[in-house]
């Protein structure tokens, strides 16, 4: 039944009349209560649709900020390098003048005396060993490809060795010190999409280390089976003067 | 059976503090489908379920009147003990909860009655619902579990979703009951430290009449019943 009943004239009485009225607006106030039961269920899926939509536009939202972010990041990084390469210049036209100078070519040959009699360098600070790298499956949630601006900063991720050996440990050494983190953690994701790992079956980890102002070389390293440790990404970062 | 079912009540409750994190505190009961049947009715065995179920839509004939037409709107539905007898009496049964879990069990319950809806609420409040929609609102042995502010939002909101002249109906123990005085000692028995978060809280006829009237409802009635509650009932003006 399309629309709303036409109101008729009844046949009889008015009495009958009453009745066939009061009946056809009993039909309107049904269709009428239809409707808003559609209006709700209607009302209830927009606000299923909106609830996804809204997700989108946050995960958007925040891409953009990111991108802005790096866009910022670059454009410092840029500026940075202009004003190192202008020091440069000045240094070297600097170091080009005291080559040419007299006292300079005087001291020649002392000079060549002390490189001979120099030592051998010595080992680095920390003594570390350099660790080898390793085949690692792996992904880093909190990037750390970026610019550090906080005193600290915690790279998350998870990660195995392909030829399926348990990680024991993980770390992550600056510039040579070693920042011990937590691993064991779980990855319900990575399993679902990897498939099980027997030897590291909650491969996710965290390592928070602290980000002094100035360039460092970042190594993140696993231990494998408790005994060898092994590189899993290097990579040279920049820290910027906490506060800025 | 009805023991066992109530040892696991027990265990299935959450601290005073968290009362006001209401869909922690109902997914927590609603685990076990007994122990949600207890939480919200009291007992767990079907007949008895149907039969306080058939008891409560008397109240509501008698008090703000069922019609075959009616779009009806419960909050709180649980394990919509009410919402499947009315579904039979009414044009669509719509039931609100704040539990997944207890909607769960409700959802079992309600497999052969199309005419009905189950809407999860993300929080207090009846913000998943559109406003004018409803010809009746109700909400019973639902406000002893809520704060009064709490209590006060779901008057709001039932304003809101209701239809011009359409009714609502709200009930809670009250203190000057045998039932509510016995209730009220036997939450004051329980060590400070162990009252569970869902222990039941009476109102006063006052209160249930000044929420109703504070958010704009006209013929506002409030009402002893003969099960020793009280309901506050009331009609949104055309």
């Amino acid at each position: 039944m399309d629309g709303i009943p036409p109101v008729s004239p009844a046949p009889g009485g008015p009495v009958s009349r009453v009745a066939a009225l009061e009946a056809e607006l009993g039909a309107v106030r049904r269709r009428e209560a239809e409707f808003r039961a559609k209006m709700v269920h209607e009302f209830l899926d927009r606000g299923e649709r909106n609830t996804y939509v809204h997700v989108l536009h946050e995960e958007r939202a925040a891409l953009i900020k990111r991108q802005q972010e790096s866009f910022a990041d670059l454009e410092d990084l840029t500026r940075k390098l202009e004003a190192e390469s202008a020091r440069a210049a000045e240094l070297e036209a600097e170091l080009g003048e005291v080559r040419r100078s007299l006292a300079w070519r005087l001291a020649a040959p002392l000079r060549a005396a002390a490189r001979a009699l120099r030592r051998p360098a010595p080992v680095p600070a920390a003594g570390r060993a350099q660790v080898e790298g390793g085949v690692f499956t792996y992904y880093l949630h909190t990037s750390p490809f970026r610019m550090y601006r906080d005193a600290r900063f915690t790279l998350r991720g998870w990660a195995w060795p392909q030829d399926g050996r348990a990680v024991t440990a993980v770390r992550v050494c600056i510039d040579g010190r070693a920042f011990d983190g937590r691993h064991g953690l779980e990855e319900p994701e990575v399993v679902k999409r990897y498939g099980p790992q027997p030897a590291n079956p909650r491969p996710g980890f965290e390592v928070t280390f602290e980000t002094p102002a100035g360039r460092h070389s970042l190594s993140l390293e696993a231990q494998v089976e408790g005994a060898a440790w092994r590189r899993i990404m290097a990579t040279s970062i920049w820290c910027e003067p906490h506060g800025r | 059976m009805s023991d066992e079912a109530k040892a696991r009540w027990q265990a299935a409750s959450s601290s005073l503090g968290e009362r006001s994190a209401y869909k922690k505190v109902w997914d927590l009961q609603a685990r076990d489908p007994d122990v949600a049947s207890l939480s919200v009715a009291g007992h767990t065995d079907e007949t008895t379920l149907e039969l306080t179920a058939r008891g409560f839509i008397d109240t509501l004939k008698s008090t703000v009147g069922v019609s075959p037409d009616d779009v009806v709107l419960e909050i709180g539905c649980g394990i919509a003990r009410v919402g499947r007898p009315l579904s039979r009496e009414c044009l669509h049964w719509f039931g609100a909860d704040i539990s997944a879990g207890m909607l769960g069990h409700a959802a079992a319950r309600l497999g052969d009655r199309p005419n009905t809806t189950l809407v999860e609420l993300s929080t207090v409040g009846l913000q998943e619902f559109p406003g004018d929609a409803f010809d009746l609102v109700y909400c019973t042995v639902v406000f002893m579990h809520l704060f009064e502010w709490d209590r006060y939002r779901y008057v709001e909101e039932a304003f809101r979703v209701l239809r011009p002249g359409g009714r609502c109906y709200f009930d809670n123990f009250s203190l000057d009951s045998e039932h509510g005085w016995n209730v009220f000692t036997e939450g004051a028995r329980y060590p400070l430290e162990r009252r569970p978060a869902h222990l039941s809280m009476s109102s006063s006829r006052e209160e249930l009449g000044t929420y109703l009237r504070r958010a704009g409802f006209t013929d506002v009635r409030v009402h002893d019943l003969p099960n020793e509650l009280i309901a506050a009932t009331g009609r949104k003006p055309d």
